[in-house]
């Protein structure tokens, strides 16, 4: 490295202004005791620091007042951490008890708020989910509001639906209202396969089966749906079930499994 | 001018080895020694005086508790302690920039307008202010802007190189020509006032 070089690293380094990579090469220099860097950094540091001078202001009396009081806290509470841990319990005087206790106490405070900042990033999620949960809460309520005036009405029917032989042990129960529509609950059926749901249907005499609606079962094999009243035509009397495609089908193509007459 | 008597290297040398070992009354004369350069220092970045006092506080609190890491090899304290106070300083304004809407003058204007801050004994600062001010001045206008850009706005030379749109070997010749031409100017002006 040419002197020039150096000199131009020292002032840069003076100034507080140099590049990462500058830097290291001057503190490199710098550490391996070149006299040449030393000097001209001794030079420019002088210069900065009689420049810096020039403008030096008397600070107010308060500024060194806090800083020993600072100080004065800071060993005061080391050499009484030390005295605690050291001295027997019951001997430790209740002043020290009080400071260690308000030192704790601020220690956690610190700690209480670093601890806020990450809870409250937690909690802010946990809002959203609460606030999810809600709204689920919200339409749940407003179904079973909805199922408990079917229920009241007389004009609400009863339909038990039985399993078929593809799968015996299923059994439902439907609540059938000629204008409010119905609610199906079936349990005991099996999953239904991936791709596939059961898919319900309202028949009339000898009509075509209508689509009522596509559900799937829980692990215990309980499923609902909500049914909506059929539009126009003739009442319903019967009502069936078949496993089908899962997006549902306009007509039945798979195995029936329950079935129920009004 | 000298108001400001700045001990020896090795003697504030000494004092922050004896700071690293807790020495509370080495930490006061150290403290008395270059409070007052370091806080003209940061008055010049931060026009807020107290906001000045506070960054003060922080940066001798700092020396207090990081003594053991300053190392003569690396140049002198009062060095140290100088960039310590400039870098505290423009992390406060660069912090208030972000957090204030209100405007507040970049770097380059206040060091440019210093002298016209409010103080408590007017005449003697706005005339240490000008003093200072006509150090600077006395530069070439482009090796002031290179000097005041690193040390008053806290840019390294790469970040000076693309401010001014110069290429930064032209950047790193002004900073040394400036800086010696402040040398021999300084030097000049102690002869003038021994």
């Amino acid at each position: 490295m040419n002197r020039d070089e150096i000199l131009e690293l020292a002032a840069g380094y003076a100034l507080g202004a140099l590049d990462t990579e500058d830097r290291a090469r001057f503190e490199a220099l710098l550490d391996a005791g070149d006299a040449e860097a030393r000097a001209a950094l001794r030079d420019f540091e002088a210069t900065v620091r009689d420049v810096v001078a020039e403008t030096a202001e008397v600070p107010p009396p308060t500024v060194k007042a806090a800083l020993m009081a600072r100080i004065d806290g800071e060993s005061r509470s080391r050499a009484e951490v030390t005295q605690i841990l050291s001295a027997p319990r019951a001997a430790a005087p209740r002043r020290s008890l009080w400071t260690i206790a308000l030192v704790g106490a601020i220690a956690a405070g610190i700690a209480a708020i670093a601890v806020g900042l990450v809870v409250s990033t937690v909690y802010d999620r946990r809002i959203d989910q609460l606030g999810q949960q809600q709204v689920e809460l919200q339409q749940e309520l407003a179904r079973q509001q909805e199922l408990v005036a079917i229920l009241q009405d007389p004009a609400t029917r009863t339909v038990a639906l039985a399993g078929l032989p593809a799968a015996p042990s299923a059994r439902g129960r439907m609540l059938w209202h000629a204008k409010a529509g119905g609610l199906l609950v079936a349990q005991g059926l099996p999953p239904a396969p991936p791709g596939k749901a059961y898919e319900l249907w309202a028949i009339s005499g000898k009509e075509a089966p209508v689509p009522a609606g596509v559900f799937t079962v829980d692990a215990r094999g309980v499923g609902s749906i909500r049914v909506a009243p059929v539009a126009g035509g003739a009442e319903p009397d019967t009502f069936a079930v078949t496993l089908e495609p899962a997006g549902g089908v306009p007509a039945p193509t798979g195995s029936m499994y329950l079935v129920g007459k009004l | 001018m000298s108001s400001v008597s700045v001990p020896p290297s090795d003697v504030s040398a000494g004092l922050l080895a004896r700071i690293a070992q807790g020495d509370r009354e080495a930490f006061g004369r150290f403290y008395d020694a270059f409070a007052g350069l370091a806080l003209g220092l940061i008055r010049r970045i931060l026009r807020d005086p107290a906001a000045a006092e506070e960054v003060l506080q922080e940066v001798f609190w700092q020396i207090w508790r990081e003594a053991a890491r300053y190392d003569p090899r690396r140049g002198s304290p009062e060095a140290w302690l100088i960039v310590r106070a400039k870098t505290r300083a423009i992390d406060r304004l660069r912090a208030m920039r972000r957090r204030e809407k209100t405007f507040v003058a970049p770097v380059d204007e206040a060091v440019a307008s210093a002298p016209d801050l409010p103080a408590e004994n007017p005449g003697v600062t706005a005339e240490r202010r000008e003093l200072a001010h006509a150090v600077l001045h006395g530069l070439p206008e482009s090796q002031r802007r290179v000097v005041e850009l690193a040390f008053f706005e806290g840019l390294t030379q790469s970040e000076i190189a693309r401010r001014l749109g110069e290429p930064l070997g032209t950047v790193k010749t002004r900073a040394r020509l400036g800086l010696e031409r402040l040398r021999s100017m300084m030097k000049r002006e102690g002869d003038i006032q021994p």
